[in-house]
């Protein structure tokens, strides 16, 4: 009797304690019993940050999801759904003949109250000395960067890179001289990394909530220049949040449960909770999403039959990619023009070329092309024209479920045309291990996101020489096509000023042309800028029915691409 | 007992070269190269640009070295205390990345192993005494111990979480919580801390039952019991004795079920966002992060052991005929 009274009350203490501490600490909202960054005044996001933050250095890739664009901003700003630049820290900036020249906005300050100037502009571009600096190729090409006050006027040793310069304007953080000048070495630029960055931007890090973990905390910078001249509203968030990323379905739990704000992940039938009105995305039906990179279907072209333009055409004939973006993504994704070249660049799409080169979905014609080239049908597959089976094998990282499932549908489709694919499983590291060096027939893949110029995304397709040794393709090109007419014409585009347009449109025909004909890449579909957010605590977001036609997306590289418009333009609930 | 401890010592150093070896050379064998997804995160458009770079990395991280000499090396670093830097997280320690991780994993660990461990035994012993019991309450023992810890953890989040709003859906505090020691953050941590230790307790605490359960009955069963019966003990003092024999195995079990255990906290962790061990290790394996992946599992290699060691001596205080065994006696 003794022991059961023991153990009662042994019991009843334990629950009272437990309870004690959850009611505590599950009392939420906004008046939370622990001290905390008030709920109502801070947006949480999250979809960007995989795995723990490495730390404050914009030059490495996996620094604190949010930090340029809140904090270090960039010369320029870029809108692709109005394809424009937006004049940011610089107050103008562009070509004058051969010459960039820079007008440094006045009145910016950085967080430690110094006057951002035309030096602080020099001394960034200049840290592109080091070898282990991104933008180490174009600075080599800088002959003289002479400072006039605010005025910038750089010069170049041969005939400038054009389209990679002016997208370094846009990409590259300015960091704070007082800070950076510790940085002597390249070895020394990949290791720096101040636990509060100056900045110009308008929040600062909260160094406080600070944890590689879990989550990134920025604090409102109520100096902010922009908000002071007009140039943008002052954003209402006092504080935002951006949390770690641990998975998809992780992630839908912190939607559906409230905790996130903007979601940057994608989420398969996240269309169902927009018809619940759980979460809204930027446009209110189908395809729901902006579009961010083209999904494609990349043979390796080293490869018989593979190597074959004939057969590569068959193949893509052969690909319902209709029945992907309806079943498989719900119409979250939209099917890619045969060029590939993303929505906001549509104006580069020459629709006469793609009438004449494009291609269509159609098994049987497939089966004709294939027929007339000399392709002989044994048993209901293809076989080479040297009478060998073919059996070619497609991979797509193990666990991509959307792309799992888009591959099954691909090889079922190939089949109705004759075309033989063996579906491959390979765990992330081992089938990019595969790609880069060559080690595969098909795979899914995507390298090149939205930017300023359809530049980068040829210079991702034709790029030479293919690497053939050690790792092999490490950026570019993995389709390992060789044709060196394309990467001369790729090469001109980026040495070809602004103001011919003429040029630019005719090199640009010129490379969808070779695109379509050649096929060195099978355009499928494009993948959305994942964005999905609630309205529990702030409204206003961006929406294609709006004048809020801003990218919703903290990915790096999208804040300067009007995601901090968003930030800007968002109303307290 | 002295040439006891030194016969389990030679083995334990051993297992802990073997062991660190296979934890060396796992990583270093698998497919890929961490410094290529550093540099696709990098995105670098210019292939020379590109080549200094990932030179540059392959030198940071002796990557460029001959296999054997990396070896060397690792052996040389991990006399001197140094784990090495993270790929992924670069510059970061991998040391920082343990420390920081760890009190998360012991947090969970400790409590759910001690008590699913006691409460399992305890459950077990009155379940094979009560028939109502044994019929209604132990069937979810059999449940439980089957259930995947992954499948438990999502389940719990679902309902507790998602759809009822009584606990959080994950992280180890609530995102909008300043940290600090205080009690309401504290009391904000034990919140968080609760769903994933209760799914890590669930599932052991219904194997433990079921062991112990089994063993009980059938020691009741043995000739001992029923020579105690038959000379008028009472049902006390056999079930005491009882109890005392059965845990034996047990104690075996969970220096056996360790390493389980510890599994299934990896994937709980992942599950809850919780950002221990498990969390860090399986980012690590993702990005092909070798030396994160060598720090996090020499720490496992290394707290097993310990573990291990721990049981062995605590066999020896519970099981008087193990401690007469070494000493010369019979039992």
């Amino acid at each position: 009797m003794k022991r059961i009274w023991r153990g009662t009350v042994l019991g009843v203490a334990l629950v009272a304690v437990a309870a004690a501490v959850f009611s505590t600490a599950a009392s939420g909202g906004g008046k939370a019993p622990y001290a905390n960054y008030p709920r109502s005044q801070t947006l949480i996001t999250s979809g960007t940050q995989w795995g723990n933050i490495a730390g404050m250095n914009p030059y490495t890739g996996n620094y604190a999801a949010g930090m340029v664009g809140l904090v270090n901003e960039t010369l320029l700003r870029f809108d692709p759904i109005k394809g424009k630049y937006i004049d940011w820290l610089a107050k103008s900036a562009g070509w004058s003949g051969k010459k960039y020249k820079i007008v440094v906005r006045s009145g910016v300050k950085w967080t430690n109250g110094k006057a951002f100037t035309g030096k602080d502009v020099a001394f960034n571009i200049n840290l592109g000395r080091f070898k282990t600096a991104f933008w180490n190729n174009l600075w080599v090409n800088v002959k003289q960067i002479k400072v006039n006050g605010n005025t910038v006027l750089i010069t170049f040793k041969g005939t400038p890179n054009y389209i990679q310069w002016q997208n370094l304007m846009w990409n590259l953080p300015m960091i704070s001289p007082v800070q950076a000048s510790a940085i002597k070495s390249a070895a020394q630029l990949t290791t720096y990394s101040p636990n509060v960055p100056i900045g110009t931007g308008p929040y600062t890090v909260a160094a406080g909530g600070f944890d590689p973990t879990t989550r990134v905390v920025y604090q409102k910078n109520n100096g902010w220049w922009a908000a002071k001249a007009h140039v943008s509203p002052s954003p209402k968030p006092k504080y935002i949040i951006d949390l770690v990323n641990t998975s998809n379905t992780n992630s839908l739990d912190a939607v559906l449960a409230g905790v996130e704000d903007l979601n940057n992940n994608y989420l398969p039938g996240v269309n169902q909770l927009v018809a619940q009105h759980k979460v809204s995305t930027y446009y209110p039906s189908k395809p729901y999403m902006l579009s961010a990179n083209t999904a494609w279907l990349e043979p390796n072209t080293t490869r018989a039959p593979l190597n074959d333009p004939v057969f590569r055409r068959a193949l893509a004939m052969s690909m319902n990619t209709g029945q992907v973006v309806s079943q498989d993504y719900a119409h979250l994704v939209r099917p890619a023009s045969p060029t590939g070249l993303l929505p906001t660049w549509n104006k580069y799409i020459d629709k006469a070329a793609v009438k004449k080169y494009g291609f269509k979905y159609g098994p049987s014609a497939a089966k004709k092309l294939l027929q007339k080239h000399g392709y002989k049908l044994s048993g209901g597959w293809f076989q080479t024209k040297g009478g060998q089976a073919i059996n070619l094998d497609l991979s797509v990282p193990q666990g991509w479920s959307d792309w799992e499932t888009a591959r099954n549908m691909i090889v079922n489709s190939a089949a109705q045309a004759g075309i033989k694919i063996t579906v491959k499983v390979k765990d992330y590291n081992t089938w990019a291990s595969d790609r880069n060096t060559g080690n595969f027939d098909l795979v899914i893949d995507n390298n090149y996101q939205l930017s300023d110029n359809p530049w980068t995304y040829w210079n991702g397709i034709y790029h030479l020489p293919v690497i053939k040794s050690g790792t092999g393709q490490t950026f570019a090109n993995f389709e390992r096509y060789s044709n060196a007419t394309a990467w001369k014409l790729v090469q001109k585009l980026d040495h070809t000023a602004p103001n011919n347009t003429k040029q630019i449109r005719a090199l640009n025909d010129k490379l969808q042309t070779i695109l379509m004909q050649k096929l060195p890449l099978i355009p499928l579909w494009y993948n959305g800028v994942w964005a999905q957010f609630t309205s529990k605590y702030w409204t206003n977001w961006p929406s294609a029915k709006s004048s809020r036609r801003y990218v919703p997306a903290m990915w790096r590289g999208y804040l300067q691409m009007t995601g901090i418009d968003v930030i800007t333009h968002l109303k307290q609930k | 007992m002295t040439r006891y401890f030194l016969r389990k010592m030679v083995i334990y150093a051993l297992t802990f070269v073997v062991a660190v070896t296979v934890d060396w050379a796992i990583p270093h064998l698998m497919p890929g190269n961490p410094v290529n997804t550093l540099m696709g995160r990098i995105q670098i458009q210019d292939p020379k640009v590109a080549h200094q770079v990932y030179t540059h990395y392959m030198r940071a991280f002796n990557l460029d070295l001959p296999l054997w000499k990396q070896y060397w090396y690792f052996w040389v670093s991990l006399f001197h205390g140094d784990l090495g830097t993270s790929i992924l997280q670069f510059p970061t320690p991998v040391m920082s990345i343990i420390t920081h991780a760890i009190p998360y994993t012991l947090a969970l660990l400790i409590p759910a192993i001690a008590l699913s461990w006691y409460a399992g035994n305890k459950f077990g012993a009155l379940a094979a005494r009560h028939m109502g019991l044994d019929n209604t309450v132990l069937p979810l023992g059999y449940a439980l111990t089957a259930t995947p810890y992954m499948w438990l953890g999502i389940l719990l989040i679902w309902v507790l979480a998602v759809t009822w709003h009584v606990f959080p859906v994950g992280f180890a505090y609530d995102p909008t919580a300043v940290r600090g020691f205080d009690w309401p953050f504290i009391s904000n941590l034990a919140y968080h801390w609760f769903l994933p230790f209760l799914s890590l307790f669930l599932v052991a605490f219904g194997g433990w039952a079921i062991g112990m359960r089994n063993m009980i009955i059938y020691e009741l069963e043995s000739d001992y019991a029923h020579y105690l019966g038959a000379l008028g003990a009472p049902h006390r003092l056999i079930r005491k004795y009882a109890f005392r024999n059965a845990v034996l195995p047990q104690v075996t079990g969970l220096a056996l079920a360790l390493g389980a255990i510890l599994g299934g906290a990896l994937v709980t962790e992942i599950v809850f966002s919780y950002p221990g061990l498990g969390y860090q290790i399986y980012r690590a394996i993702t990005n092909e992060d070798y030396f994160v992946i060598q720090g996090i599992f020499l720490f496992i290699i290394i707290g097993v052991l310990l573990a291990n060691f721990v049981v062995d001596i605590v066999y020896l205080v519970v099981d008087p005929r193990t401690r007469i065994g070494m000493e010369g006696g019979r039992a």
